[in-house]
């Protein structure tokens, strides 16, 4: 009995450690929870980084589970051969703006750097306690003039930056054409151009 | 290298390491939740998947619109003016006649924070004791949201259908919920002894937080009927398509 119970489970975890992203879409698609599973546990991280910078808040978990829930009933309308990842982040985008319509006001959405002041291991070897609080200072200076950014050119920084997407695939997360990616992430560095070059500290937009 | 590429280049580096350094918390258990919510409706293979979604979102529509229909009958007359401005606590939840926030258009409210759990765990995540009415029995879904401020206890298969019992520190002076309902659906009942609330009919529910403000995701209609009452300790609201004896009696049982 046990050696057959041992048997199984380790052939379950080579099946669920193996399956690619797309074998998974086609066995959850027939209904095969195991295989979907195994997208929520490998998606779950980056969905829920996405929902909680783009703005749930502490309200992300929910976001995110509500994004899978809602994915696995649309699976029928993933492509295949087409990236889970951006797929899925757009549904988690789309749920995180429908919370933040229905919150109207951004609270949960004061984003804060980790470290503003702690030893940061790279730049006390490039210069010294003293260079680095100045660099975390700047940072959270950063932080602040995104967040005080218009809606969707803040948008279009967090997914660039903050989320690593290249400009199509933020293109696709947020449902906008390439070009207002691009020129809403022009305008946005456009604004925060006064922090990083000195002498424009003055301009900054804080509206 | 122009000047544009030169700024740039040095801001988005900045962005990337704003980026890294970012405060995210861990993302709780999204695999035992999603399975459980998949698991919980009727799993069809086909894409016809979300029809029922709609359906059930559409007759939760009709009766959002029946309702405030009725709001607005009672606004409408000088009585129901004067009703609007009686308000009223009752164990943590502050009954009001306006329409208050509208629900958001999800079919799906949840409260802040909520996490699918065992009765075991709860127990241990909140600061109150949780009433278990042993009438009902084991709960089929156990959820604790807001950081332990609620838990509830989920009975998907009772001979009464859905019934949802929401627990909280009633003891406390804090507001957990508010209410819209009409003054003519509330009766003044007894559970132990105590007073309770009987509340006839679906009324808008939201959920207000540790800081004052109601949460409108969480904003919905309620099923049914709902009893309010309250121990030393902790107060509970049930709610369900049961009547006054059977809601008392389920009350009577919570140990």
């Amino acid at each position: 009995m046990a050696a057959r119970g041992v048997v199984r489970v380790r052939v379950f975890g080579r099946v669920r450690s193996a399956i690619d992203d797309t074998e998974a879409v086609t066995r959850a698609r027939g209904g095969d929870l195991d295989a979907y599973a195994v997208l929520v546990a490998r998606y779950t991280a980056r969905a829920h980084r996405a929902a909680f910078v783009l703005g749930a808040g502490e309200e992300a978990d929910d976001v995110v589970q509500e994004a899978f829930v809602k994915a696995f009933r649309h699976l029928s309308r993933f492509r295949a051969g087409e990236p889970f990842g951006p797929w899925l982040l757009r549904i988690v985008t789309n749920e995180t703006r429908n919370l933040t319509r229905s919150r109207r006001r951004r609270t949960a959405l004061a984003l804060r750097l980790a470290r503003l002041g702690a030893a940061d291991p790279a730049g006390e070897a490039a210069g010294g306690p003293d260079i680095e609080l100045v660099a975390a200072e700047q940072r959270a200076r950063l932080l602040d003039a995104v967040q005080a950014l218009p809606e969707a050119e803040r948008q279009a920084l967090v997914c660039r930056y903050f989320l690593d997407l290249s400009e199509a695939e933020t293109a696709q997360v947020l449902g906008w054409p390439l070009g207002s990616v691009k020129s809403r992430t022009s305008r946005g560095l456009t604004r925060l151009r006064a922090l990083v070059v000195p002498g424009q500290q003055a301009q900054v937009c804080r509206d | 290298m122009t000047d544009r590429a030169r700024w740039q280049g040095a801001l988005e580096s900045e962005l990337r390491a704003v980026g890294r350094e970012l405060q995210v918390p861990s993302a709780g258990d999204a695999v035992t939740a999603v399975r459980q919510r998949l698991q919980g409706r009727p799993v069809s293979r086909r894409p016809a998947w979300g029809s029922g979604a709609v359906h059930h979102h559409r007759r939760w529509l009709a009766a959002l619109a029946a309702v405030t229909a009725v709001l607005a009958l009672i606004i409408a007359t000088p009585q129901g003016r004067a009703a609007i401005l009686r308000v009223f606590r009752f164990a943590g939840v502050e009954l009001g006649q306006q329409p208050g926030p509208v629900p958001s258009p999800r079919g799906h409210a949840s409260l802040p924070g909520q996490r699918w759990t065992s009765l075991g765990r709860a127990r241990h995540e909140v600061s109150f004791p949780i009433l278990v009415p042993g009438v009902l029995g084991a709960p089929t879904q156990v959820i604790v949201s807001d950081r332990g401020r609620v838990a509830s206890l989920i009975y998907r298969r009772t001979r009464y259908g859905l019934v949802r019992l929401d627990e909280y520190a009633g003891h406390i002076d804090q507001l957990y919920f508010k209410k819209f309902a009409n003054a003519a659906n509330m009766t003044e009942v007894q559970v132990n002894g105590a007073s309770a609330l009987w509340i006839k009919g679906p009324h808008v529910l939201v959920y207000v937080t540790r800081d004052g403000y109601t949460a409108s995701a969480s904003a919905r209609l309620t099923t049914g009927n709902t009893l309010i009452w309250s121990t030393r300790r902790v107060a509970l609201r049930i709610e369900g398509n049961i009547g006054q004896s059977a809601a008392l009696a389920i009350a009577d049982s919570a140990r």
